[in-house]
């Protein structure tokens, strides 16, 4: 019976083929301008850390003066160097974490090459095995490179491909804004997206290609290339001023322990609030990475407004569709009552049209899906940071043809259903 | 000539395919007047004025990591050899450049503040005695710094050093924005606790940053200090020539720097026209693609009134033809698919102006989308009552051609 | 009233020649009612087409109430017809969404220089010679056949025509309701109309004053029936168009 709906499906469709490719084509229109947004939202609404993410958490404290009250209620984004410090030394934590991003200038190695400047992150050994980072040869550095400032670096794949070659470069020496490092470590290919660790700067770049104990960069007072907030009285010195440019991460592996680290960071503000330090009363935060991501509007607006908008557009493409549908049933009354006279029930026609539907969102859905290529490609060629990752995924491809079909089968029950209501008696009178 | 009421008494018996055509006008209405006004938005940015001589100004960075090279003294020295450059009108060391995203920010206010976090926020630009000549702004009010008041930043405790200057030029817009009512000349303002006195108001410098709304009069906010300083924290070398000599002065200028700083790496060097197109691709991208949305948006939506208004004219073949024979002449009949598109579309409009604003109130509430001006409204109508009179036309003029004998024969 | 000289109607496709009226001449005076009958094919619809202005001829001469048609465009042609002919087709033809005041009025939408209130008079006044005003916001698939073909008699008369066409006027109706209809458009021509009344009906044919007879695309025996000849003669001098009180 399906492959007999089918043939009718064809020949109807052939026999209005302006009408036909019309409406083919706004559905595909439609299909592939949501699914190109939907797609690139998709990519980039992703979790960085799948299976980890739950575990790690973003503390924040509130170290500013109590006047502002035009301020954002949220506690600063950044830590002070003093906080920093006092969470990670009395914090109970599974791993955690400081770093702030700088960029400094690396010597080039052999003759004919140029110095460049490099972008680089100061953290703490424990970043690579909190976030799982891959090592393609060697390891992160030590607790104690950690706590001595030892002057060691891991490198990214990258960098070691254009300074060594690609060849295991572990014990050998860079030097790094005028001092020395030795190589401890080089990464695998390691691109989380976001770049969730720093939504401060580039959100979707790649990482950076020097990593250095955070001791270490302070003792040798690499410079922030971050943002700078100063709060308060300022002091000699960056490190002594209230001013945050840190950023921390701390694993907590139980609900329980991440209850326990929010008390302890209640209990460390109201000790630094008695102590004068803070003016403002306990203000807290303890975001999952999921959420801090959420409430960083990880995923730009831009990329937010272009998929509702893409929505609305396959929306109207849904109407529309609704309209060319009925008119192209409607249209074919007559040959509906004869149908219908010659003994096929309602069923049968209703079917038979949703066949003929079917058909279109199965060739819309064809179409769309070129159009969603095209459209990645189009969005791949734009300056934002993102638009290199707007690349297909089998999930989005399975997705697309879906909706295209389900949007045609929607958009043909209301005509199909109209069109099934034409008496066979009238239609035969008329002849 | 045209009268409504047969028309609508017509299309109440048409009823799903009418609302058909009224829905998707509302809602091809409520979307396209939203998008009309984020691409205007994201146009102005793109449009903003600068306030400094955009077409005038080349600009190079150096990447030091021996910091002896960073230093005021071979900050100046450099800009003397670039100034030696035959073309070069002018050039100094500047922390931040307009449109750059570099950008360090003070907070000012009017009376002392416990906090140097509290009050109006804007930029700082430091430069030394040829900043304003260089990027073209102009004194409004007071005066330029005495030579005497410039004194060198140093990259060792630079909050330190912040906190003891005692005279700022500032913009217009901030100027307007601490003393609403008054002359900001010799007024006092408080960086914290810190008191800075107000020599001189210099014309609008757009910030390094700009807000998405381009009317924000903050992205003008900022404020000058007599410090010069060496190219290292990220400073940039600014030479003003004529706009003909950039490219040349840039490839000069670059190898002029190179040559005096050998191990070094000139990192940036281009023009500022090219850091501010490339400051504003993203608005220019999106703006694209919503204009690119909106009209495949028409598109459909014309698709779909050719679609239904064709039915339409093949379903009434032979009312049109009795409309003949009785006397309508073919303009009528034009006229009579014309009146019912529009009576439709404006429907679908005033349908849609209630989404359109409800859409708006969404966007204000998610995204950092300004309220719609009511002038987008007439507008978006305008375009989707031309889109269905174009669209209808077609249909219309087939209509208007059915010849009155097709009274005669059986439909 | 009407005067038709050596018409002749030929519709050329590219291998056929079809002679649907050759040669035709036919004059009607002010106030006669003329039956056309002839078999079918005979040419009797394209004469119908043709004295209505639905369709233009080939060659002849068509002077219609003092105006020669011959050379006018569609606009001129669609003009006259809403002055001066009045149709009423064999499947009515009533306009399905609009109801029977509104179909009434359709006419006089298309007439410069009348506007809503006297429209609306004009078309209830049209409504009551038919006997229908009661029915007026109803719609035509409500009505019974009948009824339908007195609305479409109503629109005919609504714009007060010279000349009332008819074609088959009773042709899909029942018996009854045909004679109602008949009786009604005697009426009307009691009442001054010029009417033109093609049939393929004898009997419908014998009631007119005057009978032409079509066969092959050229009148024969034209038959006088004398019996409104007085009726027609006191009303031949006056101009006076039907619809008038």
């Amino acid at each position: 019976m399906f492959a007999y709906y089918l043939q009718l499906a064809l020949r109807a469709l052939r026999r209005s083929p302006l009408l036909t490719a019309l409406m083919v084509l706004a559905l595909a229109v439609g299909i592939g301008a949501s699914m190109t947004m939907l797609t690139v939202l998709h990519v980039l609404s992703g979790d960085p850390l799948p299976g980890r993410s739950a575990h790690l958490y973003y503390p924040q404290v509130d170290p500013r003066a109590s006047g502002d009250a035009a301020a954002d209620p949220r506690p600063p984004s950044l830590l002070t160097y003093i906080d920093a410090m006092n969470l990670m030394r009395e914090g109970r934590t599974t791993r955690a974490a400081v770093m702030y991003a700088g960029s400094e200038v690396l010597r080039p190695i052999g003759p004919g090459r140029s110095p460049q400047s490099v972008n680089s992150r100061y953290t703490s050994g424990s970043f690579f095995s909190m976030f799982a980072v891959p090592f393609r040869y060697g390891a992160p550095w030590s607790g104690s490179d950690d706590a001595g400032g030892a002057h060691v670096a891991v490198i990214s794949r990258a960098l070691n491909q254009s300074l060594f070659g690609g060849v295991d470069s572990v014990g050998r020496s860079i030097v790094y804004g005028g001092h020395s490092f030795r190589i401890v470590g080089v990464l695998a290919h390691w691109r989380p997206i976001p770049r969730f660790y720093d939504l401060d700067s580039s959100r979707f770049g790649d990482v950076e290609k020097v990593f250095i104990p955070f001791n270490t960069a302070r003792a040798l007072d690499f410079s922030v290339a971050g943002s700078t907030n100063c709060y308060g009285k300022p002091g000699s010195s960056l490190d002594t001023s209230n001013c945050g440019y840190i950023q921390m991460w701390v694993q907590l592996d139980t609900a329980r322990a991440a209850v326990a680290y929010r008390r302890f960071l209640v209990n460390y503000s109201e000790q630094q609030y008695a102590a004068g330090r803070f003016s403002r009363k306990p203000n807290v935060r303890l975001d999952d990475l999921m959420r801090w991501l959420a409430v960083n509007h990880a995923v730009p607006d831009d990329v937010r407004m272009q998929a509702w908008l893409a929505l609305g557009f396959l929306l109207v493409c849904v109407v529309n569709t609704v309209g060319l549908m009925l008119a192209k049933f409607l249209r074919r009354s007559g040959e509906i009552g004869v149908r219908r006279a010659l003994g096929a029930s309602r069923h049968a026609v209703f079917a038979q049209l949703l066949t003929e539907a079917g058909m279109i969102g199965a060739a819309g859905a064809l179409i769309g899906l070129t159009l969603t290529m095209l459209g990645l490609w189009l969005v791949r060629q734009q300056p934002s940071g993102y638009a290199q990752l707007a690349r297909m995924q089998p999930s989005m491809l399975v997705a697309t043809l879906a909706v295209a079909i389900g949007a045609s089968l929607l958009a043909g029950i209301l005509p199909a259903w109209r069109a099934c209501l034409v008496a066979p008696a009238m239609q035969i009178k008329a002849q | 000539m045209i009268s409504l009421r047969p028309i609508l008494s017509s299309l109440r018996r048409h009823k799903i395919a009418a609302l058909l055509i009224i829905l998707e006008t509302a809602l091809a209405f409520a979307i396209v007047s939203n998008a009309l006004y984020m691409v205007v938005g994201r146009l102005e940015r793109v449009r903003m004025p600068s306030g400094i001589d955009e077409r005038s100004l080349v600009m190079l960075r150096l990447d030091t990591s021996d910091r002896s090279q960073g230093t005021v003294a071979s900050g100046l020295a450099d800009v003397a050899a670039l100034r030696a450059i035959p073309g070069v009108e002018s050039a100094t060391v500047a922390n931040s450049m307009p449109l750059s995203g570099m950008q360090w920010g003070l907070s000012f206010s009017t009376r002392p503040m416990d906090s140097i976090g509290s009050g109006v926020g804007a930029p700082l630009y430091l430069g030394g005695g040829h900043l304003l000549r260089t990027l073209g702004v102009h004194v409004l009010a007071g005066s330029e710094f005495a030579p005497s008041a410039y004194a060198d930043f140093r990259r060792k405790g630079f909050m330190d050093q912040l906190m003891t200057v005692h005279q700022a030029l500032i913009t217009k817009a901030l100027a307007e924005r601490l003393w609403p009512h008054g002359r900001a000349v010799g007024k006092e303002m408080y960086m914290g606790k810190t008191r800075v006195q107000v020599v001189g108001v210099v014309s609008n410098i757009i910030r390094p940053y700009v807000s998405a709304d381009a009317h924000d009069p903050a992205n003008y906010f900022a404020a000058i200090y007599p410090r010069r300083l060496g190219p290292d924290l990220g400073a940039f070398y600014v030479l003003r020539c004529k706009p003909a000599d950039r490219s040349r002065i840039l490839e000069a200028a670059r190898a002029k720097l190179q040559a005096l700083h050998p191990t070094e790496t000139v990192g940036l060097h281009e023009t500022f026209t090219r850091m501010r197109r490339h400051y504003f691709a993203n608005d220019r991208s999106m703006a694209w693609l919503l204009v690119g949305t909106m009209l495949a948006l028409l598109g459909v939506t014309a698709v779909g009134i050719v679609g239904l208004a064709s039915f339409w004219v093949q379903q009434r073949t032979r009312q049109i033809g009795v409309r003949r024979a009785l006397g309508a002449c073919r303009a009528d009949i034009r006229r009579y698919f014309q009146a019912e598109n529009f009576l439709l579309a404006t429907t679908g409009i005033l349908i849609g102006c209630a989404a359109a604003i409800v859409i708006n109130v969404w966007l204000m509430a998610h995204y950092s989308v300004p309220r719609l001006p009511v002038i987008y409204l007439p507008v978006g109508a305008l375009l989707l009552v031309g889109i269905g009179q174009i669209a209808v036309l077609g249909p219309a003029i087939r209509a208007a051609r059915v010849p009155p004998i097709r009274a005669m024969r059986a439909a | 009233m009407l005067e038709m000289r050596n018409l002749s109607k030929i519709y050329r496709t590219t291998t056929v020649e079809t002679h649907a009226l050759r040669d035709f001449s036919l004059s009607v005076r002010e106030g006669e009612f003329v039956a056309v009958t002839g078999p079918s094919g005979s040419g009797k619809t394209t004469f119908l087409t043709i004295a209505g202005l639905l369709e233009d001829f080939t060659s002849g001469e068509y002077v219609l109430d003092g105006v020669n048609v011959h050379g006018m465009n569609d606009d001129q042609r669609s003009r006259l017809r809403n002055e001066k002919i009045g149709f009423v087709f064999q499947a009515f033809n009533l306009i399905p969404d609009l109801n029977v005041l509104d179909n009434v009025e359709v006419p006089l939408h298309y007439r410069r220089g009348i506007h809503g209130a006297e429209r609306r008079r004009r078309a209830i006044d049209a409504l009551e010679r038919v006997g229908l005003s009661a029915r007026m916001r109803h719609y035509p698939a409500e009505l019974s056949g009948g009824q339908q073909q007195r609305v479409a008699i109503a629109r005919a008369l609504a714009g007060s025509p010279r000349l009332l066409l008819a074609d088959e006027p009773t042709g899909n109706l029942d018996t009854a309701m045909a004679r109602g209809v008949m009786e009604l458009i005697e009426q009307i021509h009691r009442e001054g109309a010029t009417i033109i009344m093609v049939t393929h009906d004898p009997e419908l044919a014998a009631r007119s004053e005057r009978n032409v007879h079509i066969v092959d695309g050229m009148a024969t025996g034209i038959v006088e029936e004398p019996r409104f000849r007085s009726t027609l003669q006191e009303r031949t001098a006056s101009d006076m168009p039907l619809a008038g009180r």
